[in-house]
C-alpha cells in the first residue's frame, strides 16, 4: 500500500497534507464517521436549537431573525418563551408521556415477542439460521408506508380480521380496531419488532453452549437455565433491543397518524401540526429539543449498563 | 468437613480380582453422527473408587462417551448403568454424575461463590447451607481469599479450581472430567495433576478423566483405556499399558518406540528369532511367544531400554553397529538418533548421569546399539 502512495506523486502528496492536518491512516478512518456526524447531526441540530429560540413571525422564513445588526450595535434576541409555553400548555406535557408510555410498552411488548423468536433463531442449525434471519428482515424490502397501510385493511370494521371472525361467528358485531391505541401499539410493534430481534439474535448466537451443559449437568432444569443462565448473559441484549424500538417510538409520526384516533396524541404528531398546520417554526423546534434531551436520558443510561456489564 | 473414608484406589484393584460389582457399566455403547461412528462397540467396566483414564488422540470418542455418561449424548445403541442404576433417557439434570469441562464453563456473571453454590440452590438447598458448603469445598481447592471474585478476574489454574469446586460440592457418584489440565502450563499442570489424586483420595468419588495427554493419563490414573477411532484398544493399569502394549498403536501412542516388522525364522518354547529387514541379523528374543514359523509380527523397542557403547558389548545378542546421527540435549537426558547400517534411524536415550561429560558419545560417531533379550516387546497386531 505505502509503495503505492510512494509512487504516484498525488496520493504521495495527498498523504503528505493529511499527515500536516495530523491525520495518519487511523486518524482517517475515524475522522469519516465524525464528519458525517457533524454536517448531518450536530450542525441541524443547532440549526434547529437556533430556531427554537427565535421568535415566531408571518414571514419567510417564519420567524425572526436572533441576530440583529443595524452598522453600529449587534443584538442578539433570544427567546426562551418558546420552551416556556411548552410547560404553560398541558397538550406537550400530556403528548410527551403519552409518548413514552406508548413507546415504553409497545418495546416491552416487543422484547417478550422478540426474545423467544431470537431464542429460537440463535439455536437453529447454520443453513436454517440464515433463512430465518432473512424472513426477520424481509418486511423491510417493502415500504413502511405501504405496511402500515396494509394494516387498515386488516383492522378496519370491514376489514380482514372483523369479516373472518363475523364469518366463524364468534362476533355478530365488527369490533372497532382501527382509530384506537390498540392499533398503535400493534403497529408500532409489528414495525419495530426486527430491531428488537436483531440485536438479541447477535446476543443469544455468542452465548457458549457449554454453560448450558453446565446448568444442566448441576442439576438446573431448562426453565431454570433460562432463567439463571440464559437470560441474565443477555440483559444488554434486552437491553439494546428495547431501547431500539423505544427510542424510534417516541418520536412515531406515520403509525399513530394512519392507525390511532384523532386523540391519540403522540409528540411526532403535535410537532407535525405545529409544523405545517400553525407554521410556528420556533414552538416546534423547542418541542424536538425537548425530545431530544428526553431521549438522551435513557440512552446514557443504557451506555452506562452496557459498559459495566462489558467491564465484568 | 466430615473425614471421607480412605478410599486410595491404589490399595486395592477390584478389577484384578473379578468380584465386586462394577460402579459403571457400560454395554456395547455405540453412537453414531450421521453416518459417522464416533464411538463404536464400547464396553467397559469402572469400579467404585477409581481414577480411570480414557486417552486417546483428538476424534477417537473418548469425549463423546464421556458426554454419553452425562446425559449430553444418547448412545444409538447400548446400555450405560452407573451404581446399579440404568441411565437410559435420564436428562443430564437427573443424573448422579457432574462433569467438569475443558473450558471450565464458569458462569461469566456469577461470582466464584455463586458458581460453586449453583448446583446446591438448584437442588432446593437453603441459602445459608448452602453458602456454608461452598465455604468448606472453598477451603479445599485453597480459594478462600477469592470467594466473591468474577471468573475473569481469576488466573487460569484458579478457574480450574473454581471448576472443580463446583464440579464437587454436590458429591456426586460418579465425576466426569474433560480434559482437566489442559489448558494449564506444564509445571502447573505437573502440581495440579497431584492435588486432582489427592483430592479424589480424600472424597472417595470415582473419577473418570478424559485426556489425551500420555504423561496426565499415566501420573494420574488407577486404569487406562486407550481409544482409537471409536474403540477401545487396550484397558491396563499404566504401567502394563507402557510395558506390555496390546498392539502397535498402543506402544506407538504411548511414550515413543522404535518398531521393526519382521518375521519369525526360529520358534523355541523358551525363544524365538525375529529377521528384520532393518538390521543385519536377527533379533533375539528370550522368551517363548505363541507364533508360527514365518509369521509376520512386530518387535517395539523403547529407547530407554537401549544401550549405547563405544565397544561392542560383551555377551549380548543383540548388539548393531551404528552411527550417530543427531544428539538432542533435553536436560534430564539425551535423545540419540543413531543410524544402522541398513540405513533404518532409531532414537535412543541416556539419562544425562553427571553434570560434565567431555567425552560423552557425539555427532558422528561409530557406536554399537543392544538390549537384553527380554527389553522389547512382540506385537502379533
Amino acid at each position: 500500500m505505502t509503495g503505492v502512495i510512494d509512487r504516484v506523486a498525488p496520493l504521495r502528496w495527498t498523504a503528505r497534507g493529511l499527515k500536516w492536518l495530523g491525520l495518519d491512516g487511523r486518524g482517517l478512518v475515524v475522522a469519516v464517521p465524525v464528519l458525517w456526524l457533524l454536517v448531518f447531526f450536530l450542525i441541524p441540530f443547532l440549526v434547529v436549537a437556533k430556531i427554537s429560540v427565535s421568535e415566531a413571525a408571518i414571514a419567510l422564513p417564519p420567524y425572526l431573525p436572533i441576530f440583529d445588526w443595524d452598522g453600529i450595535v449587534a443584538t442578539i434576541t433570544l427567546n426562551l418563551g418558546n420552551y416556556g409555553y411548552l410547560f404553560e400548555d398541558p397538550l406537550y406535557l400530556r403528548a410527551y408521556m403519552f409518548s413514552i408510555r406508548v413507546a415504553f410498552v409497545s418495546a416491552c411488548i416487543a422484547i417478550l415477542v422478540a426474545y423467544p423468536m431470537a431464542l429460537f433463531i440463535a439455536r437453529s442449525p447454520e443453513p436454517r439460521r440464515s433463512v430465518l434471519l432473512m424472513l426477520v428482515i424481509l418486511p423491510f424490502w417493502t415500504s413502511f408506508l405501504l405496511r402500515v397501510y396494509a394494516w387498515q385493511g386488516f383492522l378496519r370494521s370491514n376489514g380482514v380480521i372483523n369479516n373472518f371472525l363475523m364469518w366463524t361467528g364468534l362476533i355478530d358485531q365488527p369490533l372497532v380496531m382501527l382509530q384506537t391505541d390498540f392499533a398503535v401499539y400493534l403497529g408500532i410493534v409489528y414495525t419495530y419488532l426486527p430491531f428488537a430481534i436483531l440485536p438479541l439474535y447477535a446476543n443469544l448466537v455468542r452465548l457458549d453452549g457449554a454453560l448450558l451443559e453446565a446448568s444442566a449437568d448441576l442439576g438446573a432444569r431448562p426453565w431454570a437455565t433460562f432463567v439463571h443462565v440464559t437470560l441474565p448473559l443477555s440483559l444488554s441484549g434486552v437491553l439494546a433491543g428495547f431501547m431500539l424500538v423505544f427510542v424510534p417510538a417516541i418520536g412515531e409520526f406515520v403509525i399513530p397518524e394512519l392507525l390511532g384516533g384523532p386523540d391519540t396524541l403522540m409528540i411526532g404528531r403535535v410537532l407535525w401540526s405545529e409544523f405545517f398546520s400553525n407554521r410556528d417554526w420556533p414552538v416546534a423546534s423547542a418541542v424536538a429539543v425537548a425530545m431530544l434531551v428526553v431521549l438522551v436520558v435513557p440512552i446514557m443510561l443504557l451506555r452506562t449498563v452496557q459498559s459495566r456489564s462489558e467491564d465484568g | 468437613m466430615e473425614t471421607a473414608p480412605l478410599q486410595g484406589a491404589a490399595t486395592t484393584k477390584p478389577w484384578r480380582e473379578g468380584t465386586e460389582e462394577p460402579f459403571v457399566r457400560i454395554g456395547r455403547v455405540t453412537k453414531k453422527f450421521g453416518d459417522f461412528t464416533a464411538v463404536n462397540d464400547v464396553s467397559l467396566d469402572i469400579y467404585k473408587g477409581e481414577l480411570f483414564c480414557l486417552l486417546g488422540g483428538s476424534g477417537c470418542g473418548k469425549s463423546t462417551l464421556l458426554r454419553m455418561l452425562a446425559g449430553f449424548e444418547r448412545p444409538t445403541e447400548g446400555t450405560i448403568s452407573i451404581d446399579g442404576q440404568d441411565m437410559g433417557q435420564l436428562a443430564p439434570y437427573d443424573r448422579p454424575t457432574n462433569m467438569m469441562f475443558q473450558s471450565y464453563a464458569l458462569f461469566p456473571h456469577m461470582s466464584v461463590e455463586k458458581n460453586i453454590a449453583y448446583g446446591l440452590l438448584r437442588d432446593g438447598m437453603k441459602k445459608p447451607e448452602a453458602m456454608e458448603k461452598v465455604a468448606d469445598m472453598l477451603r479445599l481447592v485453597q480459594l478462600e481469599k477469592f470467594a466473591a471474585r468474577r471468573p475473569d478476574q481469576l488466573s487460569g489454574g484458579q478457574r480450574q479450581r473454581v471448576a472443580l469446586a463446583r464440579s464437587l460440592i454436590k458429591r456426586p457418584k460418579l465425576l466426569l472430567l474433560d480434559e482437566p489440565l489442559g489448558a494449564l502450563d506444564k509445571k502447573l499442570r505437573e502440581e495440579t495433576q497431584f492435588e486432582l489424586v489427592n483430592i479424589q483420595e480424600t472424597l472417595g468419588i470415582t473419577f473418570i478423566v478424559v485426556t489425551h495427554d500420555q504423561e496426565e493419563a499415566m501420573t494420574l490414573s488407577t486404569r487406562i483405556g486407550v481409544m482409537d477411532a471409536g474403540e477401545i484398544v487396550q484397558v491396563d493399569e499404566p504401567p502394563a499399558i507402557y510395558e506390555h502394549p496390546a498392539s502397535r498403536f498402543v506402544a506407538d501412542f504411548i511414550g515413543s518406540v522404535n518398531m521393526f516388522e519382521g518375521h519369525v525364522t526360529d520358534d523355541e518354547p523358551d525363544y524365538i528369532r525375529i529377521s528384520s529387514r532393518d538390521l543385519g541379523q536377527d533379533i533375539h528374543v528370550g522368551h517363548g511367544v505363541s507364533c508360527s514359523m514365518g509369521q509376520r509380527l512386530w518387535f517395539a523397542m523403547r529407547p530407554e531400554k537401549m544401550r549405547l557403547t563405544r565397544e561392542k558389548p560383551e555377551g549380548v545378542i543383540n548388539a548393531f553397529p551404528a552411527t550417530v546421527q543427531d544428539v538432542a540435549y533435553m536436560g534430564n537426558l539425551s535423545v540419540y538418533r543413531v543410524k544402522l547400517r541398513g540405513g533404518r534411524v532409531l532414537s535412543a536415550t541416556r539419562a544425562n548421569l553427571t553434570r560434565h561429560e567431555e567425552d560423552g558419545i557425539s555427532w558422528d560417531e561409530e557406536v554399537w546399539v543392544s538390549w537384553g533379550d527380554t527389553a522389547g516387546v512382540v506385537l502379533t497386531q
